[in-house]
């Protein structure tokens, strides 16, 4: 159980600990785009940077490394707020704002670190795409990778393979509610779903009526976990009444 | 995939069976497709994907991330400018620029009858002879524009 | 014959020797990529129709050969003559003959084939005493050019897999890391990490596997050495490899090549089989209790996977993006298991190091850089290729005594070293010795050993430009700063030497370039503005030229530059004419020539041939305010 100091707050977390998750302990806030608590830490959007200083190091002298993925140690100095964390962190919210100039959560983090207008060149077909790889890695998360990024450097995006509606997508929405500028789109009504372009077949409860899950999703599910597809087929609410009822018969609940 | 013509498989076929069946054979695997069929056709990297057990987005992904890899036909004649550093500096620009002028493509195109494909190169290590072009597997060093058609007619060692 | 003891690989070796000496005359013609280019297969072929055809080998004993590249890859094809050393420069299949008759036959050299020094005139003979091999002092480099690469006897014959030997029979893989450390060698591939260090904390790192990487991904534009080495040597590659992975306790290994290096990856597959059939790879190594085998993998064409966990995720199949190294590869590297990556030129060097031992190596080089370093000396230099010299020779020496000065005898600007993490050096600090801490204080780096030599009619900031163009087209697009970031300042650049620049450039450029350097995730993008840094440090004031003046003093930039001829020194020779691509130039022979300027596209063809250097650039404002006078 390491102990070390966030912004001259002494706070003991565990052996497996970010720097990140040391800041939230210390109560202390660092901005980050593509970490997301249950996956892999990535270290693509550089917010999160911050100095740290090992206690065998010499006093003045410290490291810029991003707070996401980097374990700590004991005995460790953080400080989330120097001149230098600072002045980076507004490059990089300067740089996303030139490419995303429209996206209210970019306008607004610029603006919490006083940048109202980017000073780079705006782009002229602005996106919402910040390229934070949640979408993707949260699609290979759950065993299905229908997505990926294509291209490199400033060509890069995020595309299922062809540009075209992908074959092993099973139209779960992870890619699109992960997303922290809801740049992913996609639609439900009862019987069909939309998302790259892609259609899938709605499965409804059979109880209710409503749309719960994507065919294709349910067959994934049923597939990795060996549950029947009965099960989710069913909406959440029919999933509790049919629980409250089977505790009834067991007379669980008197 | 559907604005593409059917391709033979049975050269991918027998590229996949020269490696086992692992994501990581993919890089390998694409080489050599890439040098049987002078691009990558879709058919063929589902069928790789398939094989090797990639999900067809990492294969998609990886095909558009190097750039040894083409998914569009190329040219029967690949030429490639050389832009290294030392190439830069003796004149490699106005080799692609005598290119554009004599074949009318910029980098990265192909002829419409599909005898060259024009590419520009991160340095090919021949910089002591910069600037260096090669058309097909012969390379040109100290290349001047004026003598472009001599390079595209596939000229003899002896005029290099 | 299979090597299965020290006994059989010393008779194996003595067997070796006794062949080579037994032959002193010999033809060895170079088949680098430079000399093949230029025709080195044929005149190869050439010379051994004609030996066979008059029964030569058997008359003089003679032998024809061909080497990896000799590094002088201008004047090719290079034909070495033994054992007389002659250097035959530019040889052309049609006088194969003739070189048999007269030397080889007739024993005398032909004067019109010999190096020509051009800073006197004078004709060589000996290769050694051409000035650009003199100087050299080759370790990692050291039987490039002597060896037929494709034969293994040949190699052993100069002592290959000598140290291999050694550390097998004759030491622990604790005292073979022991002497990597007493020779101070750190790696080659541009960040100067000792390698002893490298070995020992991979050595101890827990882990089922573990691998021995070579990097030959060699990216930086302008850098050539590791392709000589692998095309020209590739059994020293191996042998370092087999050290290595003897030292560290690894069984499996790749050598990752770059896609644009054919010749190389052919060599090297030939050696592996070679070193297979006799033992030298794979269970059991020289009868030892040591098994390790190495496979190639060719990468993709992307600049990025030279950077280490890049390479590794290139040779896992997956695209080459780095990821953070808080835990270093030597812990978690490859499949996340203990890996060592070392660079090409790093690894032909231990075999020496352990055959001729640690402080041998010591012995050469400064005080914290030890050894030799081989650089790639091009651009506007007059003799261009490889050399390999001890640590701490100076820039000067370099490129004035080795690379004979500058081209047509312009004035010196600069040497870029270090590829695009590197910068570039002005000519006050021509006389800085370099090292890896000498080069860095100067705002450049040693990367690797690229130098590429710059005189006045190069603009700083199109280089600079060029650098960024570069990498914008290499960056993996992972992290902002460097996909954002290179976008962005490249589009500074396109303004500036577009004559679109303002005021406030310099500054943002300076802003940006902190913020890169401090929040990219991996070295190319925190090493991406030192390009920038480099020439704003020396070379502001052309910056502010083409800022406040609308005006490139290199006269390089096009939309700032226009040309013109001076008719006091033109003599009508037409040459300008036939060289200008886009007809903008009128005259006839031995009359005055005339540059219309609204055809004139600035792309500086007629000042490039011009013999009488009647071609002069000017500022394009200047030609605007004197039509208005």
């Amino acid at each position: 159980m390491p102990t070390l100091t966030v912004n001259r707050r002494s706070v003991t977390v565990g052996d497996d600990a970010t720097i990140l998750e040391a800041c939230r302990v210390a109560g202390v806030e660092v901005p980050t785009l593509c970490n997301f608590d249950g996956l892999e830490p990535w270290g693509g959007c550089r917010l999160c940077v911050v100095d740290m200083s090992l206690r065998t190091w010499d006093d003045d002298w410290f490291k810029m490394v991003t707070a996401c993925n980097h374990p700590v140690e004991e005995g460790m100095t953080v400080v989330t707020n120097s001149d230098r964390v600072v002045a980076t962190r507004g490059v990089v919210l300067d740089l996303l704002l030139a490419r995303c100039p429209e996206t209210p959560l970019i306008q607004r983090l610029a603006r919490e670190h006083g940048i109202e207008e980017t000073t780079y060149q705006r782009n002229p077909e602005p996106t919402d795409c910040i390229l934070c790889g949640l979408c993707t890695r949260v699609c290979d998360h759950i065993g299905v990778s229908a997505i990926a990024s294509v291209n490199r450097g400033w060509g890069r995006e995020i595309a299922p393979p062809f540009n075209e509606p992908p074959p092993d997508c099973v139209g779960c929405l992870a890619c699109a509610e992960i997303c922290p500028t809801d740049h992913i789109k996609f639609s439900t009504s009862s019987t069909v779903r939309t998302i790259w372009g892609r259609e899938f077949e709605m499965l409804r409860d059979p109880a209710t009526g409503e749309a719960v899950i994507t065919k294709a999703q349910a067959e994934h599910f049923a597939k990795r976990s060996g549950v029947p597809m009965s099960y989710f087929e069913m909406s959440d609410r029919s999933k509790r009444l049919k629980t409250a009822k089977t505790f009834e018969e067991l007379q669980v609940v008197k | 995939m559907s604005d593409q013509t059917c391709v033979e498989l049975a050269k991918a076929e027998e590229i996949l069976d020269r490696y086992p069946h692992e994501e990581p054979s993919l890089i390998q695997v694409l080489q050599d497709v890439h040098r049987a069929y002078n691009y990558l056709p879709c058919d063929v990297l589902v069928r790789v994907a398939e094989a090797l057990g990639v999900p067809l987005a990492k294969v998609f992904s990886v095909a558009t991330f190097y750039k040894a890899f083409s998914l569009e036909p190329q040219g029967d004649t690949i030429i490639k400018v050389c832009m290294g550093t030392a190439c830069h500096i003796r004149g490699a620009g106005q080799l692609v620029e005598e290119l554009e002028r004599k074949l009318g493509i910029g980098p990265d195109q192909t002829t419409e009858d599909l005898a060259f494909t024009v590419k520009t190169v991160n340095c090919v290590g021949a910089c002591a002879m910069a600037p260096v072009m090669i058309v097909g597997e012969k390379y040109w060093g100290g290349a001047k524009p004026a003598r472009m058609e001599t390079y595209l007619a596939g000229g003899t060692d002896d005029e290099n | 014959m299979r090597i299965d003891s020290a006994e059989r690989f010393a008779a194996l070796r003595a067997e070796a020797r006794q062949r080579d000496e037994s032959q002193p005359r010999k033809v060895l013609v170079c088949c680098g990529t430079g000399c093949l280019a230029t025709g080195a297969r044929g005149v190869a072929e050439a010379f051994a129709a004609e030996v066979a055809a008059r029964g030569l080998d058997v008359e003089v004993n003679l032998g024809v050969k061909t080497t990896g590249c000799h590094g002088f890859c201008e004047r090719g094809p290079l034909v070495v003559i033994q054992p007389e050393g002659l250097l035959y420069t530019k040889v052309k299949a049609k006088r194969v003959p003739e070189i048999v008759d007269r030397t080889i036959v007739g024993g005398e050299p032909i004067p019109g084939l010999l190096y020509k020094n051009p800073a006197n005139g004078e004709r060589v003979s000996a290769y050694h005493e051409v000035p650009f091999y003199k100087h050299q002092v080759r370790v990692a480099m050291r039987n490039i050019g002597r060896i037929d690469p494709t034969d293994l006897m040949d190699a052993i014959a100069h002592d290959a897999y000598a140290g291999l030997a050694k550390a097998l029979f004759e030491m622990t893989p604790e005292q073979v890391l022991d002497e990597v450390e007493r020779s101070g060698q750190r790696g080659r591939g541009g960040a100067g990490f000792s390698t002893a260090r490298k070995w020992r904390s991979c050595r101890a790192a827990p882990g089922e596997r573990r691998f021995m990487l070579c990097n030959g991904d060699e990216g930086d534009p302008g850098a050539f050495k590791d392709r000589s080495i692998m095309e020209g040597d590739p059994h020293s590659v191996l042998e370092g490899m087999i050290i290595g992975a003897y030292a560290i306790g690894a069984h499996e290994g790749f050598i990752y090549v770059r896609d644009e290096y054919p010749l190389a990856v052919v060599n090297l597959e030939l050696a592996i089989a070679e070193a297979r059939r006799h033992g030298l790879l794979g269970e059991s190594i020289m009868g030892s209790a040591f098994d390790f085998d190495i496979r190639i993998s060719r990468g993709g064409g992307a600049f990025v996977c030279g950077e280490s966990s890049a390479l590794m995720r290139s040779l896992e199949g997956k695209t080459g993006e780095p990821r953070a190294k808080y835990v270093h590869s030597t812990a978690k590297g490859l499949f996340d298991q203990p890996t060592v990556l070392n660079n090409v030129e790093t690894l032909a060097g231990i075999g020496a190091i352990i055959h001729h031992g640690g402080a041998w190596f010591a012995a050469m080089g400064t005080e914290r850089s030890k050894g030799t370093k081989a650089f790639s000396l091009v651009g506007k230099v007059k003799n261009t290729g490889l050399v390999e010299l001890p640590m701490g020779t100076t820039l000067r020496h370099i490129i004035f005594d080795i690379g004979g000065g500058i081209l047509n005898d312009r004035p010196f600007k600069a040497v870029q070293t270090g590829g695009p993490s590197g910068g570039c050096v002005p000519e006050a600090l021509l006389d800085l010795p370099v090292d890896y801490e000498k080069l860095t204080e100067a705002g450049s780096m040693m990367g690797s050993g690229g130098m590429i030599v710059m005189d006045d009619r190069t603009c700083m900031v199109d280089v600079a430009r060029y650098f960024l163009a570069f990498l914008t087209e290499e960056s993996c697009g992972k992290c902002v700063p460097c996909r954002e970031g290179l976008k962005q300042m490249l589009a500074i650049y396109d303004a500036l030497v577009d004559g679109r620049g303002s005021d406030g450039d310099i500054a943002r450029i300076e802003r940006l370039a902190a913020g890169m350097q401090l929040g990219s995730l991996c070295e190319l993008g925190k090493s991406a503005p030192n390009p920038v840094l480099s020439t704003l440090r020396y070379f502001r004031s052309e910056y502010e030229a083409h800022i406040a003046d609308r005006a490139c003093p290199a006269g390089i930039c096009r939309a700032l530059t226009a040309y013109e001829i001076v008719p006091e020194a033109c003599d009508g020779c037409h040459a300008c004419f036939k060289a200008c691509p886009t007809d903008a130039i009128e005259g006839t022979i031995k009359e005055l020539h005339v540059i219309h300027q609204d055809a004139c596209i600035s792309c500086g063809a007629c000042f490039d041939v011009c013999p009488t250097q009647a071609i002069r650039t000017l500022p394009k404002v200047e030609l605007a305010s004197r039509e208005v006078v």
